[in-house]
This record gives structure tokens, sequence and C-alpha cells, in this order.
């Protein structure tokens, strides 16, 4: 990969030259009508070698065909292969290859049809219609029997988002070519909203693409197999992803849609500013450092924010003295200075890439309520809990761990250094690499009291976050790192499991947020907005107008959705 | 008294004894690098963490996660872990990275050329220009261009070379934009890659073109990445070069009336590059482990950048798979110095060839 123009040191319209004087006998390279301004030396290797390199930019600025080019970066590395994506950028590989039977709905809470055109519901038996007019790149209908081949391919492999439905389905079948029937081994409600993350492979393609049984496992992570917007041209996972408009896709793509898109992995910061300014690059990661956006920002580019049911989250651990203490956590969580938080996030004073919750749930879940007030500093409170707490703090360092790879989470951990000194808690900062702090998690006894993390809703349903962060059930990860248990509020989470009236489901989640904001096993930091550069002339449509924004993490940045100029 | 036999005999079958010497060094490597496999095998299972769990993610079951570390032979006895591990090295394969979810063995094919070609080129920028830059330093012993050498390699090595790369973005591809930012390519030109080595595939597809676009890529990270090379080889060539140039045979010379550039070149610069050549062949070695910054800036797609990535992973078998390519890397550059300074110095062949 590499930038144009711009990127790949083209530069349209300039004229250059380079004079080779080799023992006095000159030449001169360049366009036709080169001038003789340029380049002069008078050493052999050294002349030949930078002319070389000055006359690339020349050849390569030979015109290049119009085409609508959008060009976007992820960190670090891009899956291919639906059935072992997890995170950011796989969600968006995943969307823009392949198809689901349902999509997160678009500016509202659950979802909405994609490629069931409909469904229904008998307890712990949904039965869904397709779409009879949808094919995979390859030329082969999409029938019911790719569904169910799809899933279980997902199962079979084991990984990806396939624990969202492990101990959940009982058995998938196929009615004809446009009907599948899934069977729950008990009802469960959030079925229908992981069903989001269940792409629909080309059984044929992928069966003649398997070896020693292995579901294509190896093929897949190199090429694609779906029936969605875009084929796979070239893939690298450490470098980037080609993709290539389907014509003959069955939803219509927005004016000026990419032809072509570029999605690449790992540029740090630097490189990603410099591409940008140079034209070379069109929509940043959300990665990027608050300075870097607000520098692109003042050269022209503008920022658009993405709230993807995505907290940031200050986990407490309940397990270890003094936050074992309901008084202690509470005074902590008064005592933390959401506005100053805040403030660090903002990255001009139009945009920012937090707003304040209410409680654990981001807006847009099931459960939220918009009445309940936004937490705020209060220090008497906080000095009143800690009153209440039965541990002398003094007795307990607090070690509050930031991950290592994140230093802007460094910040948030000095603040509450000099924070919570003011109530007596001597606070040791812990500098913890990404893979320490996954080890260090699986005990409560000797995990960290503190550690900040963002942690995302994977479907549009409220289960798929508050049940792995706090049922008792689930094993020790950085999700459930503040190891809560309360009875109550296990039951409200399985009761929302298996009740299917949204409205009872709202009630039943608005009480265990009412909860967890009482009984404060987290500090609830902010809501965190993914913040993207996007070059002028580029048009982010889902992003831009609320009622066309999908509520989860990464699904609006499918790129037919997205109008470029076309590229010279 | 006649000479010792064995060193006229040494003297007369130079090919043998580098021969010799090139198979004991094989032999040598080959235990180094079993002694490496062992090593790095153990320290990578002994990092923090569980890779089955950081692979699947929180949300995996424990049984999803049981399941996949059985697939790994993780519930194994150590020593049974290596025992699959070396059974499978002796197929040549070395697994499926969590990182890439490729086996280690595509991944390291796709990655180490990119590496090697900008180590290569930074290796050649190192020699070409360190080499003469030492020998006009010592040969304007304290005049002005002595001075201005001095002062430029004294910079160079001053600053690591991702300093240097920072700033060369920053100069050359940024505020005077003459290079690009990332890649190793433009990415108008399709090429098809055979060796992985693109300076050698565009000439073989016949593509000038391509070549120059995939020179004009490489030469900029190249350049970052040598510049402590070439400094260190230029001090290090002047101060030898000072050193003979005090030696009675150049005294000799001079009495003679051979001229200075002859001095130089013949009498000087020869005996001052053995232990220049020694420093750079480690140099160009360590140039692998360097080169991790420069290819996270550059966006370079090689083989340091991805050992970074999958030890921040966890990702057993890519972390012993890649340190084994680099530690082979290292040593294979060690006996290429070994045997070019037995070459250019007769004496060692001879003391080689006299135990």
């Amino acid at each position: 990969m590499s930038d144009n123009q711009d990127a790949d040191g083209r530069f349209p319209g300039s004229t250059w030259a380079c004079h080779a004087c080799v023992r006095g006998k000159c030449e001169v390279f360049g366009p036709p009508g080169t001038n003789q301004e340029g380049f002069h030396m008078n050493h052999g290797f050294g002349t030949g070698l930078l002319c070389a390199t000055i006359l690339a930019s020349g050849i390569a600025a030979a015109p290049a065909l119009a085409e609508r080019i959008l060009r976007a970066d992820e960190a670090p590395i891009g899956e291919l292969d639906p059935a072992k994506g997890t995170d950011y950028g796989d969600t968006v590989l995943a969307i823009n290859l392949y198809d689901s039977l349902v999509y997160p709905a678009q500016g509202a809470s659950g979802v909405q049809p994609h490629l069931a055109t409909g469904w229904s519901i008998d307890g712990a038996v949904y039965t869904f219609n397709l779409r009879d007019d949808v094919t995979f790149n390859s030329g082969n209908p999409l029938t019911s029997a790719d569904v169910v081949y799809s899933f279980e391919r997902l199962m079979a492999i084991g990984q990806g988002h396939s624990g969202l439905f492990e101990g959940v389905v009982d058995s998938v079948e196929a009615q004809g070519d446009h009907a599948v029937v899934f069977t729950l081994t008990e009802p469960f409600a959030p079925f229908l909203a992981s069903l989001v993350r269940l792409s629909i492979v080309d059984s044929a393609t992928v069966m003649a693409n398997e070896a020693d049984g292995d579901w294509a496992s190896v093929w897949m992570s190199q090429n694609s197999a779906g029936s969605g917007p875009y084929v796979v041209v070239s893939h690298d996972p450490q470098t980037e992803t080609v993709m290539a408009y389907e014509p003959d896709y069955f939803l219509e793509p927005a004016e000026n849609y990419p032809e072509r898109v570029r999605y690449r992995y790992g540029l740090d910061a630097p490189a990603v500013r410099a591409l940008m300014a140079r034209g070379g690059h069109d929509i940043s990661s959300q990665w990027l450092p608050p300075e870097v956006l607000a520098a692109l920002a003042e050269s022209g580019a503008s920022l658009v924010t993405e709230a993807g049911l995505t907290g940031e989250y200050f986990k407490l651990n309940t397990r270890r003295a003094p936050l074992d203490d309901v008084h202690c956590r509470r005074a902590l969580a008064y005592a933390f200075d959401y506005g100053t938080l805040l403030q660090l996030t903002r990255i001009t004073p139009e945009t920012t890439q937090g707003r304040p919750m209410s409680g654990a749930l981001p807006e847009g879940l099931l459960g939220f309520d918009p009445e309940r007030p936004y937490f705020e500093r209060n220090m008497a409170l906080a000095q009143e809990e800690q009153a209440l707490c039965a541990h002398d703090v003094a007795d307990y360092p607090l070690e509050v761990a930031w991950i290592a790879e994140t230093p802007a989470r460094e910040r948030g951990a000095l603040m509450m250094q000099a924070i919570y000194s003011q109530l007596g808690y001597k606070v040791a900062i812990v500098r913890t690499p990404w893979v320490l702090l996954t080890e260090r998690v699986t005990n409560p006894e000797t995990a960290p009291h503190v550690v900040e993390i963002a942690i995302s809703a994977v479907s549009p349903d409220t289960d798929s976050l508050l049940f792995n962060m706090y049922h008792s059930s689930m094993p020790h990860t950085w999700m459930s790192s503040s190891y809560y248990v309360n009875p109550e509020l296990d039951a409200l989470l399985d009761e929302g499991r298996m009740e299917t009236d949204p409205a009872a489901r709202q009630e039943l989640y608005a009480q265990a947020n009412a909860i967890l904001a009482e009984e404060v096993p987290d500090i609830y930091g902010y809501e965190l907005l993914s913040t993207f550069a996007v070059r002028e002339g580029v048009t982010f449509h889902n992003l831009a107008d609320p009622a066309r924004t999908y509520p989860v993490s990464g699904f609006n940045l499918r790129f037919m959705d997205i109008s470029v100029p076309a590229t010279e | 008294m006649p000479p010792p036999e064995t060193a006229f005999t040494g003297n007369d079958r130079p090919v043998v004894t580098i021969l010799s010497r090139l198979l004991r060094r094989l032999v040598s490597t080959l235990l180094v690098l079993f002694g490496v496999s062992l090593l790095i095998f153990l320290i990578a299972r002994v990092i923090p963490g569980d890779p089955a769990r950081i692979a699947l993610g929180p949300r995996a079951s424990e049984e999803q996660v049981e399941a996949m570390r059985e697939t790994l032979h993780l519930n194994e006895p150590i020593i049974v872990q290596y025992a699959f591990f070396l059974g499978d090295l002796l197929r040549a394969d070395l697994g499926i990275s969590l990182y890439s979810n490729r086996p280690v063995m595509t991944d390291i094919a796709e990655y180490l050329p990119a590496t090697l070609e900008l180590v290569f080129l930074a290796g050649f920028l190192m020699v070409s220009l360190g080499l003469p830059l030492g020998a006009l330093s010592a040969r304007y012993r304290d005049r002005w261009p002595d001075d201005l050498i001095r002062l430029l390699t004294l910079l160079s090595v001053s600053a690591p070379s991702f300093v240097w790369a920072v700033g060369m973005v920053l100069a050359f591809s940024f505020a005077i934009p003459l290079f690009p930012i990332a890649g190793r390519i433009s990415e108008t030109i399709d090429i098809q890659v055979v060796t992985g080595f693109l300076l050698v595939d565009t000439i073989v597809a016949g593509r000038p073109d391509a070549f120059v676009s995939a020179l004009h890529h490489v030469i900029l990270p190249a350049f970052a990445l040598s510049l402590s090379g070439i400094g260190q080889a230029a001090r290090l060539t002047r101060t030898n070069m000072i050193a003979t140039y005090e030696q009675p045979h150049v005294e000799m010379a001079r009495a003679y009336g051979f001229s200075e550039r002859d001095i130089s070149r013949r009498y000087a610069f020869k005996p001052s590059l053995i232990p220049s050549l020694t420093v750079i062949g480690l140099d160009f070695a360590a140039l692998l482990g360097n080169a991790f910054l420069v290819e996270v800036i550059f966006a370079w797609p090689g083989i340091s950048r991805y050992g970074v990535g999958v030890i921040l992973q966890k990702d057993l078998n890519a972390i012993v798979g890649t340190v084994l390519i680099i530690s082979a890397t290292f040593l294979i550059a060690n006996i290429v110095v070994d045997l070019l300074v037995s070459v250019i110095n007769p004496r060692i062949r001879l003391s080689e060839h006299g135990k």
C-alpha cells in the first residue's frame, strides 16, 4: 500500500528534471518539455540512485483511470473470516463482504430485516423467510442451506462470535430454499439481535476450498465467499484489504459510492496525518490521539463520531478490600471527576470523544433511562460514604492499573491518584501490558483494584453487554473484572433473557441499571464516541443523519453508504 | 629454520580451509538454533496470559477456551509440547498464527523478504557510504572535510533510527513531498510476487516503472535505518585508518613516493577494513531488530513489525517461528562476515588451519 499524489509520491502537474553529470557528460532525465531547473549532481552513484528515486515520482505520475476510491484504516490487523473476527476492523470487513439475516435497526434499538424478509417466533422456535433475489459474489444463489452451513461452520470453528450462540441453539434446519428454522434450547430473547453477527457464507465455495475438514479455515482468512456489497481483490492481514464493489448487490448504494476500497492496517498517527494532508487517505481510524485529530480538523478534515454502544468503565474489584465495601466504592464514584475526564476527551469545541453516562448502559440499549441524572462529582457525599466504609483506607494501597498500549488512559489514572488522595487513599498507578492484564484479572484476589477499559455491546441487545460484565456465572475476564455478585441482579439478567416482550425487558434492564448505579461495581466514566477524521469531499451518510445511524459499533462503515469523489 | 609446514599448506589450499571453516560454523549454527528454539519456547510460555483466552476474547465460554487449549496442546507437560513443536518443525510446519489466523510459515514467507529487502539496502548504504566517508575523513584528518564528516557522523549515531525515521517522514514526505509516506510500491502498480523482494520481482517482471517505484518507496526507510550504522562505520574506519597511517609500511610507501591517493587506497584502507567489516556485520544483523519502529513508521509490512504484534498477542507459534527466523538470519550474517574477513585477512585462515 502506499499513498498517491500524494501518497505514491506522484506530483500531478509538476515539472521536474534530473541532470546526471558523470565525468563532465551531462544528461537530463524528465518528461517532454522539461526545463533546465532541477537537481544537479556530480557523482555517478549518488546521481543514479537519487535520480532513480526522483524519477519514480514522475513515472508514477502517469494519469490513472478516474475511479472512486475510498481509503480508510484500522489498527492493527484484519481478519477476513467472519467465523473468527471479533474486533472493530473485523466487523467492518464482515458487513462489507457478507450479509446477515438481520441488521441493527437504523436510528433505533433492536433489529431490522436484511436477508430475512420477516420472521415468526413461537416460543423457542424462530422461522425466518429469506429474500429470493440474493446471489453470492460467485454467482451462486443464497439459500437456506447456506444459512444452516454458516451456522454449523461458526460453531464448529468455535471462535469469533460463536459464544453468542453457545448452548443457545439446539438445531438449525432449512425449510425449502428460502426458509430456515432455528430451534433454541429454551426461549432466549437476545437471540434475534445476536443474528447480526451470523455472516452467511457461500457453502459451495467454502466446501470446495476445505482441506482436511478445516471448514476452509485457512482459505477463508485470505478470501471472501459472501454476498456482500464488496468482494476481496487482495488481502494482507498486516497491510491492507482491497475490495471492489459488486454491481449486482441487492441493495442500492449511495450516490458516488466507492467502487474500490483500500482498508489499511497498522498505519501510525504521523503517517495518517501526512497521508490525509496529501490527499492520500480518506477516513482515519478511531484510534488517533486527540491532538492529531484536532490537527487534521484544523487542516480541513471534518470530524464525525459514532456512538457504538461502548462505555469507558473503571472496573472496581469488589473482591478486594477496601472495595468489597459498597460505601468505599460509592465514595470513589462520588469523588470521581467526570467533568474533567470528559474535558480530556474533547478534541475541538464542537467535537468530543465522550458523553456522560447515567448508569452502566450506553444510550440506545434497552433499559437506558433518559430521565436518570448523569453522574457528577460530589465531594460532600463522597466523604459521607467514606465515613460509612468499614475499612480504614490508609491500610489498603489502591492499585490503579492502566493498559500500557493505550497511553491516553494514564491521564485517568493520574486524575484518580490526585482525587482519591483527598479521601485518604494511597494510590499506586501501575502501567500494565495488555497480555499481563488478561492474566491478572483471572484471579480476583490479586487483580488490580481499578482497571480502566472500554467495553462494547456486540449486538443491539442489552444482554450482550450486561450479562458478560455482571452475571456471576461468567468466567473471570477483563469484561467481568469487577467480580460483582448479586443474586437480585443475576435474576433480572436471567429473566431478561427469557422475556420476549420488549416493554417488559425495558423494565427489567432499567431495574438492573438502577442496581448497578447504586451498587457501583464500576465507575461509569463516559460513553465512548469513536471519532474519525474524514477528508473533504467524503460524505459519511450513516453518521450524518441520526435516523440512518446503526447503533452497533462498526456497522456504519458499510462502504456503499459513503460518497466519495472520483480519484484522478 | 624452515617455517611450519602448516603455514605453507594452508596458504596453498585456501578454499579447503574456508570450506572446512564454513562446515564447522554451520554445525555450530544448528546447535545454537536448537538452543534458541528451546529457550524461546520456554520464554514464550512463561509470559503471563492465556493465549487461548486472548485469542477467543472475553465472551468465549470456558468450553471453547478449553477446546483451543487442547488444540494448541497447552494442557500437556511442557516437554511434550516441545516434542510436538519439534515434530512439526521437522515437517516445516510452525503451526497456525492466532494473530493472523494463517500458517506461521505463510506469514514468515510473506513478511521476511520485505524486511530483508529493507535491511539489505540499509546494509548496502552502510558500506557504500560509511566506509568511503571514514576513508575521506582519515585522509583529510583535522581539516574541514574531516571536521564536517565527524560532526555529521556524530549526529547520526547520537539518535536511534526511529527518530531519524520520524524526522525524515516529516521533512521529505510531509513538508517537502519528495518521497512516499508508506508502503512498498505504488498502489496503482500490480506486480507478480515471485521472491518477495520487490526490487528483484520488478526486474524479473521486466517492469522498470515498478522497479523505480519500489526503489522510491524503500530508499527513505532504508536510509533512516542505516544512518546510525553509516556513522558508526565511518567513525570506525577513520580511527583504524589513522592508526594504519602511522604504521611503518605507510611511511615506507611515502618514502618511495607513492601518491596519497594510492597510499590511502592500497596501504591504509584495506588493512583498516577488517574491524570495520566485523562491526558492520554485527550492525547488519542488529538492523533486523532495529527495523521494528522504522517498519511501523513507514507502514512497512515486515517481519519485525509482525514479530512485535505476535508478542503483544501472545501468539506462541508465531513468536517461536519469528524468533527462530531472525536468529537464523543473525547467525548467517555472522558466518558471512567471518568468511569475508578470512578472505580479506589470510592470517585468520592460516591461524584456523594451524589449529
